[in-house]
């Protein structure tokens, strides 16, 4: 290949400019604010009222408590149903896969608002979900202003939007392993089962892991369920996650300092989340 | 007026150096083929030439003009790929005339080109199909025609054949022999294949590790090789090496010993000075080389291991004492399955331990 | 036979554990249309009804009367197609120049790239609406809602893949040829990558028909604000009824379904390259 500087930048710098003005900038942009006062007129150096309120801001630890207890109960259990749903859908068995993969792929183009508006409607205390319950003899649940009912409505409607996802990204690594190796265990007469547990399992973990890492990004920055779903964080601040508070002290209150230091927070706790899942998943040494 | 001269050129990628100072005259007209193991540096040579890589040093013309900093398509050059390179989008007047319709040719000029161009390798009937329609000699004469159409002083050819399967390989080689007829102009051929080398070429040029090991005729390379790179390289199966020792050196020539627990004497005429009594050399004997007990220069007995019946000849694959491996070219008279076989060397070569040969 | 025997079985497992799932993953979709179908009074009606009515005209009025419902759409629509357009022009380019050219700073480009690539949007939402709004006063404007977002590095990275998948004789076949590096760009390399070009528009599209957060930051005037915005600020307040919404709902939705239906393949594979990427 010949050095060829000048025609690489030429096709090259119509990117680099938005990519540098809208992503890099602001990057470093980010961290410079999160030190600034930007409630006076002229924005000054004072790291106290961001990084120093952080520490000691009941709303923040308590969004921060949020957003972790989303991650650890929702991801968990979507990546599983995830897996299974790649295994199940892959499954040469499997009669009518067309309507079951658009069964589950579906949700993947549904707008946030959209499904936020369906989602608030079915829960709402007088919608199908009560009626279906109360129908088989269940009490009626008032879903969006109970702090615990309103958090699992969150977590079903996370789970029922990002399954799909995760499902599509599982089953291309399902189907990149070669059918020769669970031939070769089916001669050697391996059940099903196990061959789940010590041949599918296994080579998946990488895009397992992959799955994770995404959706720990993603529920880091949770914002449109809980604004749209349970009406900004509600009952009270009940639902309020990181991305909600950082959307609450960046727009509703202007403190684009305050909101600069929950940002980087926010994208420390994701990357080091994101580290922490791929030392964990690392290949190890036999 | 479409010679190439290669001057001292050196290329380096980073800190590696994978050609050396390559020193080359090429006649015009001449057809040379650069041959050699993957990684000695002939593709990259010939890229070099193409344009398609910069000379890192020394000097590189074409027709006599220096062309280090000359475009690709400033050089007058066409080449040929190994993977064809056809645009599968395309059909193939269109993968013909590309390069020519994104310069701004004539129209009428491309026209004529292309007719020319399916004429001479007959694929009139093939122009209104997509690559993927043509079978693999079809595809061949595809590429070959997109770099006629250029009407080059000088074709450059990477391993044009090596996609062929053996029957379609040999009729392409006649093919391109019956093009550079026709044509009359400059060809440089890459290929790792030395019976497509001896075939082909006017000149061979013998690479290893990114140094010119020889040049010469296909004949000259396998009666007088330069080293034992060379030798073992041209001819198939390949030269028979045998480790030996100098007994005894003389005024014309130098007896050596056949390493083995039955040694071997052989005596060796030399025109250059002999090594030292006690050095360790190599002798060389191509399989064909081996003759009847008695009418060589030395005998020598092995155990055959196994045997290939090809018919009008037989390779047998023998130990000699010591358990080397020997190759040994027998007519249809002297077949031989098992057992002890007493052969003559009738003709061999020797090579110094640095692997030069010694004349 | 007793092999077939617990084939068919397991085959029965399998389906039975399926279909009872699906039907659960259905169902918010299947409300969202019969719902778009009914009045308040049937949505919040005493019964279980699942089945649609014919309220769908009278929604879609009553959305377009009190919101403007279509020129938010038609508003959509257009930045959609002109981010998608735009992001893949830039990106299939940049893609180029890392998959075909050494170059002074291409390490650097690339690890900048590569290495900037988990991290949260959210980091650069303040500074982004800080710059666009508030320094250059662009709220409001086409270019607000379409430019900021072209900084995804997606197809930078699926499109630099593809041309390096690709066999590199073809275009060295081209310059051997004379032909310039863009036209080896427009006339051999995209057309070869049109599959993967086809997914990438599919997924950019996606994102920009549903894209969210940004909108509703920098355009908060009426006339310029898209369909997921207008819709998102309806709920919760009493100016159009649930049925609107649903509706609403439906026109974001029903489209992208039936893409998703007619283009599964590319779907799959933007989504898979996006994951992966």
């Amino acid at each position: 290949m010949r050095l060829r500087t000048r025609t690489a930048y030429a096709f090259l710098t119509p990117y680099l400019l938005v990519f540098l003005a809208f992503w890099i900038w602001p990057i470093v942009n980010s961290f410079w604010l999160s030190f600034l006062n930007t409630r006076t007129a002229n924005w000054t150096f004072n790291p106290q009222v961001t990084w120093g309120r952080l520490l000691v801001d009941p709303a923040f630890a308590n969004a921060l408590k949020n957003t972790l207890l989303i991650l650890v109960i929702q991801v968990p259990i979507m990546i599983a149903l995830a897996t299974v749903l790649a295994v199940l859908l892959n499954s040469p068995a499997l009669k009518a896969r067309g309507p079951f993969r658009f069964a589950f792929f579906a949700p993947v183009v549904v707008g946030e608002v959209a499904y936020a508006a369906v989602f608030r409607l079915m829960f709402n205390e007088f919608g199908i979900i009560n009626k279906l319950g109360m129908t088989a003899g269940l009490p009626a649940v008032a879903w969006l202003s109970e702090p615990t009912a309103a958090m699992a409505v969150i977590i079903i409607a996370l789970t029922w939007r990002w399954a799909g996802y995760n499902a599509i990204i599982i089953l291309a690594g399902l189907q990149s392993i070669p059918d020769d190796v669970y031939e070769a265990a089916t001669i050697d007469g391996v059940s099903k089962f196990r061959q789940f547990l010590f041949i599918t399992l296994p080579l998946l973990r990488p895009v397992i892991i992959l799955c994770v890492v995404l959706s720990v990004i993603g529920t880091m920055q949770l914002f449109s369920e809980p604004f749209l779903i349970t009406n900004r964080g509600g009952p009270g601040q009940a639902t309020e996650t990181l991305g909600l508070f950082l959307y609450r002290m960046g727009f509703n209150t202007f403190n684009f300092g305050y909101a600069s230091a929950i940002a980087y927070t926010i994208a420390a706790l994701a990357v080091a989340i994101s580290l922490l899942n791929l030392w964990i998943g690392r290949e190890r040494e036999q | 007026m479409a010679g190439v001269s290669l001057k001292k050129v050196v290329k380096r990628f980073g800190a590696y150096q994978i050609i050396h100072g390559a020193d080359l005259e090429v006649a015009d007209g001449e057809f040379v083929v650069f041959v050699g193991p993957s990684g000695c540096g002939k593709s990259t040579l010939l890229r070099m030439i193409a344009g398609l890589e910069e000379v890192s040093a020394g000097e590189l013309m074409i027709g006599g003009r220096l062309v280090n900093d000359v475009e690709p398509a400033e050089r007058g050059v066409a080449m040929v790929f190994q993977s064809y390179a056809l645009y599968p989008h395309m059909t193939v007047e269109q993968n013909l005339s590309f390069g020519l319709r994104m310069t701004g040719h004539d129209k009428a000029d491309i026209a004529r080109r292309v007719t020319r161009t399916a004429g001479i390798l007959r694929i009139a009937e093939l122009l209104q199909r997509k690559p993927r329609q043509l079978s693999g000699g079809q595809r061949q004469r595809v590429a070959i025609g997109r770099a006629i159409m250029r009407e080059p002083k000088l074709f450059l050819f990477d391993e044009p054949l090596s996609n062929l399967d053996a029957e379609l390989r040999v009729q392409m080689r006649v093919e391109l022999a019956r093009l550079h007829r026709e044509l009359g102009v400059t060809m440089i051929y890459v290929t790792h294949d030395q019976t497509e080398a001896m075939t082909l070429a006017d000149r061979i040029v013998v690479l290893r590790d990114g140094n010119i090991e020889q040049v010469g005729r296909p004949l000259d390379l396998y009666d007088d090789p330069d080293n034992q790179f060379v030798a073992g390289f041209v001819g198939s199966p390949k030269m028979n090496f045998i480790p030996a020792r100098i007994v005894e050196r003389g005024e014309k020539g130098a007896t050596v010993e056949l390493a083995g627990d039955r040694p071997t004497r052989l005596r060796q005429p030399l025109t250059g000075p002999a090594p030292e009594a006690g050095s360790s050399v190599v002798v060389g004997v191509r399989p064909e080389h081996f003759g009847e007990a008695g009418k060589g220069d030395a005998d020598l007995s092995v155990a055959v291991d196994m045997a290939e019946h090809l018919g009008g000849t037989t390779f047998v694959y023998a130990s000699m004492a010591g358990n080397r491996e020997l190759v040994i070219q027998r007519d249809a008279e002297h077949r031989a399955d098992a057992g002890e076989i007493t052969v003559s060397i009738r003709k061999s070569y020797l090579f110094d331990e640095s692997g030069k040969r010694l004349r | 036979m007793r092999k077939s025997v617990s084939e068919r079985r397991r085959s029965i497992a399998l389906h039975a554990a399926m279909l009872p799932l699906a039907l659960i993953w259905l169902f918010p979709l299947w409300v969202m249309f019969v719902y778009s179908t009914m009045d308040d009074n049937g949505i919040f009606s005493q019964g279980v009804v699942l089945a649609p009515s014919d309220q769908f005209a009278a929604n879609f009025a009553a959305l377009e009367r009190d919101v403007g419902f279509i020129r938010a759409t038609v508003i959509s629509v257009i930045v959609a197609f002109v981010y998608t357009l735009l992001s893949v022009a830039l990106t299939s380019m940049a893609g180029w120049a890392l998959a075909s050219y050494r170059f002074v700073g291409k390490g650097a480009v690339l690890a900048t790239i590569l290495g900037t690539l988990t991290l949260p949007y959210f980091v650069v939402v303040i500074p982004q609406y800080v710059m666009v709004a508030r320094d250059f006063g662009l709220h409001n404007t086409w270019f607000a809602l379409i430019v900021p977002p072209l900084f995804n590095s997606l197809g930078v990275l699926f499109t630099r893949q593809t041309f390096r998948m690709m066999p590199q004789e073809l275009f060295d076949a081209a310059r051997v040829e004379g032909v310039s590096e863009w036209r080896i760009f427009l006339f051999v390399a995209l057309p070869l990558a049109r599959p993967t070009l086809a997914a990438l528009s599919i997924i950019l599209f996606l994102h920009s028909w549903n894209n969210y957060l940004w909108p509703l930051l920098i355009n908060s005037d009426p006339s310029m604000m898209t369909a997921p915005v207008e819709l998102g600020s309806l709920i919760g307040l009493t100016k159009v009824s649930w049925g609107g919404i649903m509706t609403g709902a439906v026109i974001l939705t029903a489209p992208m379904l039936v893409l998703f239906v007619a283009l599964q393949r590319h779907f799959i594979a933007g989504i898979s390259a996006g994951a992966v990427k």
